[in-house]
């Protein structure tokens, strides 16, 4: 945990928004365009700089997590990094064998069998012959595509072409790996084992630089977080603290986005003011305990009169995955509010939910009217601390109990199953298959 | 300003196994779904033998135009061997760095495996060619037509192939470069290389009765190329002095610029294409 395997010292990239001459045409135009004064340079000059002065060291063994909103830079510093790119200024220096997972099966090509297919894009993605011959069956048994091996890869769905193609980069054994965003793919399950993968990797010396939007994922990998915005660095540290920051980096994205705002609300009869979680002694908090009591609660202000008024709280992680969605409507609860300020609470007993980032947002009806009268963005964040317990979406409050069942006892009570004795107890008591 | 890639890629055996990885591929796929497979790779220069034996014997007369005694049909075949395995390194070099735009933006390594994959799955052909052509001699052999002697300058074959690999790479890399940047260099290359067919003494001999035309066509460096095909293997003679080791220093000079010239303009090839 010493060497540093990466250096990325004051990068600068920049690309050209307008054409560099797609054609000879184009560019006898260009030509005869400037020297007759008649300006086609415009387009040529118009730069955009992806990244402005970035600079991070990696060491051996280290998970850097790179995190940002779209058009940050994340992927312009991942193919520098990689070799792709060169910079326009500063130095990029990696040392050791380097895989670069940008996207998914960018070698494979579909007429090609997938075992053809491991062989070719494991030769591109930097292993010899000899080395994938070894490794075959375990690529394989990762993909789960044992049955499918000879088959064209166009024929594929692309959730195993995806597989295979992230199977073949996860057995490189590179000292340096770098992945875009690229575990969205492939079912929940296949996810896991990703990121299973990437952890025994990890153990073995690769060091790994992971860019992603999955701020959970990130967080259980990463050792360290790099918040890129607008190709500057925003944050840099410790990966819980990088989403706060990360959050604030595309929430300020997306207000800007009319869609987004208040949409259709009369006229803004109602604002929220202030959406806060307290604890159970009224105390505002930042981070929830999933087994304690607490309230979220929110302040309307409303400029006129609404008789019947429905208030809904919905919760939502990261990604968008809809968490929960309470109602006051369905338990039967309107409220006649008078213009001024109103404060809604809902109080929690528990809130059982994983660890994690949430996001929430309040909407009000008019239940007379039968309009919506206020539906924010989800901008609010909702910070659950599960002690460290659960994975998945729910921390449910559960104990466990461990016994060993006697052999004999078993053993007994299957001949008794086999030889048809109508044994309800011996049912009962068989292991469940 | 700098970069250091030479860690990244230091060994040469990697290089040179992605080299058969992408060669095999090309080979692969281009017979791939075929019912016929690599049997086009024997089908295609005997059927073009068959067209042009067709059309300089029968509609016009060739024979006489020929410096030589052997059958018209044997020097069609050796012209085309060759210019085969010329041109078809070169339309696939054209195409290689865009056709694989896919890796070219998303994986690094040296680029210079796309126009060398090309020409090496040219080259398979090339050598299944050189397979038909003994067929071909031994069938005139047995006819009696002309007469198969095994003649030493037939070791001097491989120089003519080398020779002809290092022209092959030094354009295709310009040729796979220049698309890259300018897409209508395809267009161009197609028009081009019809023309260069009938100047490089492929099918027809050049002229060489010292007009301006043939001045001109003597800088042609295939001409004494594929000349030496024919000197080697049928007339058992080294191919002339001067012009051959002019094609060879011509070789060498633009194997060695186009190389440099691809080097140097590598690092923009991803955000160009």
């Amino acid at each position: 945990m010493s060497e540093s395997v990466i250096s990325f010292d004051g990068v600068s990239k920049r690309f050209r928004l307008g054409a560099t001459h797609d054609s000879l045409r184009d560019l006898a135009g260009a030509v005869l365009g400037s020297i007759f004064g008649r300006g086609t340079k415009k387009s040529c000059d118009e730069t955009f700089w992806a990244l402005r002065d970035v600079g991070f060291d990696v060491r051996r063994g280290e998970v850097l997590g790179i995190i940002g909103p779209n058009g940050a830079g994340k992927s312009t510093a991942l193919k520098l990094l990689a070799g792709i790119l060169r910079p326009d200024r500063g130095c990029v220096r990696v040392t050791g064998r380097l895989a670069a997972l940008i996207e998914v099966g960018a070698g494979f090509h579909g007429d090609l069998s997938g075992r053809e297919n491991i062989f070719l894009n494991g030769t591109i993605l930097g292993m010899s012959r000899r080395e994938i011959s070894s490794k075959l069956d375990a690529i394989v048994e990762f993909a789960g595509l044992e049955k499918f091996l000879d088959m064209p890869v166009k024929r594929y769905s692309s959730g195993m072409y995806a597989r295979l193609g992230f199977s073949i980069a996860a057995h490189v054994e590179p000292d340096v790996l770098l992945i875009d965003e690229v575990l969205s793919v492939g079912d929940a399950v296949f996810r896991l084992r990703c990121i299973e993968r990437m952890q025994e990797l990890v153990r073995n010396g690769t060091t790994l630089v992971f860019v992603t939007h999955d701020l959970d994922q990130m967080q259980k990998v990463c050792t360290r977080t790099i918040v890129l915005d607008e190709g500057k660095i925003a944050f840099e540290g410790a990966p819980v603290d990088a989403v706060d920051r990360y959050l604030s980096a595309v929430s300020g994205a997306t207000a800007h986005r009319p869609t987004d705002d208040l949409v259709a609300c009369d006229q803004k009869l109602v604002t929220l003011t202030d959406l806060s979680v307290c604890d159970a002694s009224g105390k505002r908090i930042s981070t929830v305990d999933a087994g304690k009591p607490s309230m979220i609660e929110a302040t309307l202000e409303l400029k006129c009169r609404i008789e019947r008024l429905v208030v809904e709280v919905n919760v939502r992680r990261a990604l968008g995955e809809s968490v929960v969605s309470l109602n006051s409507g369905r338990s039967d609860r309107f409220y006649s509010a008078a213009p001024g300020r109103h404060r809604i609470g809902i109080h929690l007993p528990s809130l059982p939910l994983a660890g994690g980032q949430y996001f929430c947002n309040v909407r009000v009806w008019d239940a007379n009217r039968g309009t919506t009268v206020l539906d924010t963005p989800y901008r609010y964040p909702l910070v659950v601390n599960d002690g460290g317990h659960a994975t998945g979406m729910f921390c449910l409050a559960h104990e466990w109990s461990f016994c060993s069942e006697p052999q004999d006892k078993l053993a007994i009570e299957t001949v008794i199953e086999v030889s048809q004795t109508t044994a309800g107890e011996a049912h009962e008591s068989l292991p469940v298959r | 300003m700098t970069l250091s890639t030479s860690i990244r890629f230091s060994d040469l055996s990697r290089f040179q196994q992605l080299l058969w990885s992408l060669t095999w591929r090309d080979v692969r796929i281009r017979y791939k779904q075929s019912v016929l497979g690599i049997g086009w790779a024997i089908l295609l220069p005997v059927s073009m033998m068959l067209v042009f034996t067709f059309v300089f014997t029968r509609a016009l007369d060739a024979k006489s135009l020929l410096p030589t005694s052997m059958p018209y049909a044997l020097y069609a075949y050796l012209g085309l061997v060759p210019w085969t395995f010329f041109s078809a390194s070169l339309s696939g070099c054209v195409n290689s760095l865009v056709a694989n735009r896919n890796l070219v933006t998303k994986i690094y390594f040296p680029r210079e495996v796309f126009p060398l994959s090309s020409i090496g799955a040219a080259f398979v052909d090339f050598l299944i060619a050189l397979g038909v052509l003994c067929a071909l001699m031994a069938y005139f052999h047995v006819r009696g037509e002309w007469h198969f002697v095994a003649h030493p300058t037939l070791l001097f074959l491989p120089v003519v192939i080398g020779v002809q690999v290092m022209l092959t790479i030094g354009l295709g890399m310009l040729l796979a470069m220049a698309n890259l940047f300018y897409r209508d260099v395809r267009q161009v290359y197609g028009v081009v290389i019809q023309l260069l067919m009938f100047v490089s003494a492929v099918v027809v001999p050049v002229p060489s009765d010292g007009s301006t035309l043939a001045r001109l066509i003597s800088l042609n460096p295939l001409v004494p190329i594929i000349g030496a095909y024919r000197d080697c293997v049928v007339e058992g003679q080294l191919p002339d002095g001067a012009p051959f080791v002019y094609a060879t220093l011509l070789a060498f000079v633009l194997m060695t610029g186009g190389w440099i010239c691809f080097r140097k303009a590598s690092y923009r090839f991803a955000e160009c294409i």
